[in-house]
């Protein structure tokens, strides 16, 4: 994740600097224009809720609080998880419609497990019942997802249609395991993955240890920093300049700084603090208590996910095969790449992944119902293309994809704030779905 | 597509009168008769007992046929139940239009016809339904009853797409309107919820939460999944068991919330409240009562084609702490599902 946070104050440069500064710290403007883009739409939200009813945020408003800001990246994780595995599908130059029904019924699946099998046969909050559920889910997710892979690689089914169908499939599977009922409520310990509430035990690790993580994550920046100038000087490639590789230290541990704060920043609500000093026996002094969220299980989920994807896709042999493939199909196959085991892995990967974002989802609900992760599968496909994923084929990267899904999220979430109407939300989302793939394609001209 | 239907038709005619033979069509009593859209669906066979039950209490006899989801079937199925020798004949249309012709033909046999839960805009056939305006008016009335009368009222709506969430919401909101125009209720938050979803239900009651930094005092949600989604963002915020939440369905998860405090009320609609009724207007018009003379009966004329039938709407049962005995036991759910992790003697349903 280094690679994201390491761009807070560029926009300081000279205009006609940029460039050069560009090429010297050798970061992706595409990804600078999607963080700016961001902030715009964090800070329009914000004054607008500002005008609408006022708030404590930054500009006066509500967008920009901490309690908003840690919502919103619990909301973005589940389509955040899932759109690292889209990037590589699409890069592939094939398409996974079934996600959504995927993730809807391994989630269900998951549910009944809890609920209707283990829950009775182990007793109702047993430890072992969420590590054996989400196992079990997981190994769902990736066995749906390698059915799917199969049909495509070695039967020639296109993509298109065999996830079509499993879109269709899934969803009625999903409903039939349960007959349309929700299951519900989820193991205590698994609801921890959502992020919420279970009793007293917050589904996230608290100031002390948000503290400590992100001094290790600036760590990591700084190891991963020096092991590439060292790697360049190795190889004898061109080096950055010095002044460059500090501005990037220093802006990527800043914003990890910032962003641990921000979720330091977001207490306890009061009657969660109530029912811990009555549950604990401990007393609440008269002044209230601040006890930190700090970083949620879902979020270091969706953030480990985009870490692992990114070191798979950019520095594995697995991962630039997948690269190759896109680009050139036919060539890849020349050279001796086995092209159909690595998409029959890859629409593995995207099952399984379907299946960690459906222990998100049900785990934050409490609950398995046949309707969860309906249209995940357009917003996901919608993160990917906004980050940057070109559906040509050979193009994408996970970070892109990942900070796509928060601009959408961030969209929605700041729309239904101010309480627009639904139509509004859907036509506005799908206008910025066009537009950015517009300013893509503008772009890309450019620079060709 | 006539012809393939007459073809069908005929043939069911045939079989029909072949099984004449051997079913005493002209015996004492009457013969009250069913044609089901699909019988595959769970829903229905808890119907069908309820129907059956009051029909042979009657000393009438109960025939059905399963259409098994279309709509050329039901057509000949009606054919064959009107040459059957059928009274009555209700049905749960697959397709209220193309059933049209077989109510013409029932008509012109002189076979009476009730339209079963689903609208068929026939003038002559009695239309037999649950109130859905009135699910909206009940939740309102409990939340005003039991739950709150004034405060930041949060609306979360079912789809926008689904007329249902429009009626529901017109509904609650004409008996909320005095208490909105006396400035005692304000209306904080109002959203419609995409597909109806749990997931977004939750994002939506988040926002709000946010939106208003807390100050939710009820929730109307318009039904029992979209509430599981408002419950979980409640609890997120400590708020789950203070803030009064609605629903409807009467599902598992739902009556559970209800014993646990979390959850208001849960309209539900009976289907074996519907089905007895229903079998009870079958037994009188059997014995000749008129349509107009059954009790409770009314005009209806909000359909697509605005035809105006005889009607009779069935209130729905709002279950709430007070009142789960009425769900428990009848083969909808069971005790212990409603009772899980309810602390001991707090709640009588459950001791």
């Amino acid at each position: 994740m280094a690679a994201i946070d390491n761009t807070q104050n560029p926009g300081m440069a000279q205009e006609g600097a940029l460039k050069r500064f560009l090429r010297a710290t050798e970061i992706d403007s595409r990804m600078l224009g999607m963080l700016g883009a961001l902030l715009l739409i964090w800070v329009g939200f914000d004054l607008a809720s500002a005008f609408v009813r006022g708030g404590d945020g930054l500009l006066g408003g509500t967008f920009l609080t901490p309690r908003n800001l840690w919502i919103l990246l619990v909301q973005t994780s589940s389509i955040a998880v899932m759109t690292t595995g889209m990037v590589l599908i699409i890069v592939m130059r094939h398409i996974d419609l079934s996600v959504g029904s995927i993730l809807g019924f391994t989630a269900v699946c998951i549910g009944a497990m809890q609920v209707y099998w283990l829950g009775p046969a182990l007793g109702v909050g047993h430890p072992a019942i969420w590590i054996i559920t989400l196992v079990l889910g997981l190994a769902l997710g990736a066995a749906i997802g390698a059915l799917h892979g199969t049909l495509i690689a070695y039967f020639g089914i296109p993509s298109f249609i065999v996830t079509l169908g499993g879109l269709i499939v899934w969803r009625g599977a999903a409903w039939s395991v349960i007959r349309g009922e929700t299951v519900a409520p989820m193991d205590k310990n698994f609801k921890l993955i959502g992020g919420g509430i279970s009793g007293i035990t917050p589904g996230s690790i608290g100031a002390t240890a948000s503290w400590v993580l992100g001094l290790l994550i600036c760590a990591a920046i700084l190891a991963v920093i020096w092991n590439g100038r060292q790697r360049r000087k190795r190889f004898k490639f061109a080096l950055k300049p010095v002044w460059a590789e500090a501005l990037l230290a220093a802006a990527g541990c800043a914003a990890v700084i910032g962003i641990t704060s921000v979720l330091n920043a977001y207490y306890w609500p009061k009657g969660v603090v109530d029912r811990w000093a009555q549950q604990t026996g401990a007393t609440i002094p008269p002044e209230g208590l601040n006890i930190s969220f700090g970083y949620s299980i879902p979020v270091l989920i969706a953030l480990s996910v985009g870490v692992a994807m990114t070191f798979l896709a950019n520095r594995t042999r697995f991962g630039r095969y997948i690269y190759a493939i896109g680009g050139n199909p036919e060539a890849a196959e020349l050279a001796g790449i086995n092209t159909r085991k690595i998409t029959l892995m890859v629409f593995s990967l995207m099952g399984m992944l379907a299946a960690v974002s459906a222990s998100i989802s049900s785990a934050r609900l409490d609950s398995a119902t046949n309707a969860l992760g309906q249209f995940d599968e357009l917003y996901v496909i919608a993160a990917a293309v906004i980050g940057g994923t070109s559906l040509a084929g050979g193009l994408g990267t996970i970070y892109g994809a990942m900070l796509g899904a928060l601009v959408m999220q961030s969209l929605q979430s700041g729309m239904t704030l101010l309480n627009f109407e639904s139509a509004t939300k859907d036509m506005v989302v799908g206008c910025v779905l066009v537009f950015a793939v517009f300013v893509d394609q503008v772009y890309q001209r450019r620079v060709k | 597509m006539y012809r393939k239907i007459l073809t069908l038709a005929a043939g069911a005619a045939a079989l029909a009168a072949a099984s004449l033979a051997t079913t005493p069509a002209m015996a004492a009593g009457k013969n009250i008769c069913v044609s089901w859209k699909t019988f595959q669906e769970e829903r229905w066979k808890t119907d069908e007992a309820a129907i059956k039950a009051v029909v042979e209490a009657a000393g009438n006899k109960f025939f059905s046929a399963d259409a098994q989801g279309s709509a050329a079937k039901q057509q000949a199925d009606i054919e064959g139940l009107i040459t059957q020798g059928c009274n009555v004949i209700l049905v749960v249309a697959f397709d209220s239009d193309a059933i049209l012709p077989a109510f013409q033909a029932a008509a012109d046999a002189g076979v009476k016809m009730i339209s079963y839960d689903v609208l068929v805009e026939h003038p002559d056939a009695l239309y037999v339904t649950f109130d859905n305006v009135g699910v909206g008016r009940l939740m309102a009335s409990t939340m005003l009853e039991k739950g709150r009368q004034d405060g930041n009222f949060a609306f979360i709506k079912g789809d926008k797409g689904d007329p249902n969430a429009t009626f529901l919401f017109q509904g609650i909101m004409e008996v909320l309107k005095p208490n909105i125009d006396a400035g005692k209720i304000k209306n904080v938050c109002e959203t419609f919820t995409d597909g109806w979803r749990p997931d977004a239900a939750q994002k939506n009651m988040e926002q709000c939460l946010t939106s208003v930094n807390n100050k939710v005092d009820a929730v109307i949600s318009q039904n029992d999944g979209m509430a599981g989604g408002v419950v979980a963002a409640l609890e997120a915020q400590g708020l789950a068991g203070t803030v009064p939440v609605t629903g409807q369905d009467g599902d598992k998860a739902a009556l559970n919330r209800v014993a646990l405090g979390t959850q208001l009320v849960s309209v539900w609609k009976d289907s074996r409240v519907l089905g007895k009724a229903a079998a009870e207007f079958a037994n009188m018009i059997a014995e000749g009562k008129a349509n107009t003379d059954i009790p409770g009966v009314g005009k209806f004329n909000s359909g697509a084609k605005g035809v105006e039938v005889n009607a009779v709407l069935i209130a729905p049962n709002p279950i709430t702490r007070a009142n789960l005995n009425d769900v428990i036991g009848g083969g909808w759910v069971t005790k212990e599902e409603v009772c899980a992790g309810v602390a001991a003697g707090s709640v009588d349903a459950c001791k």
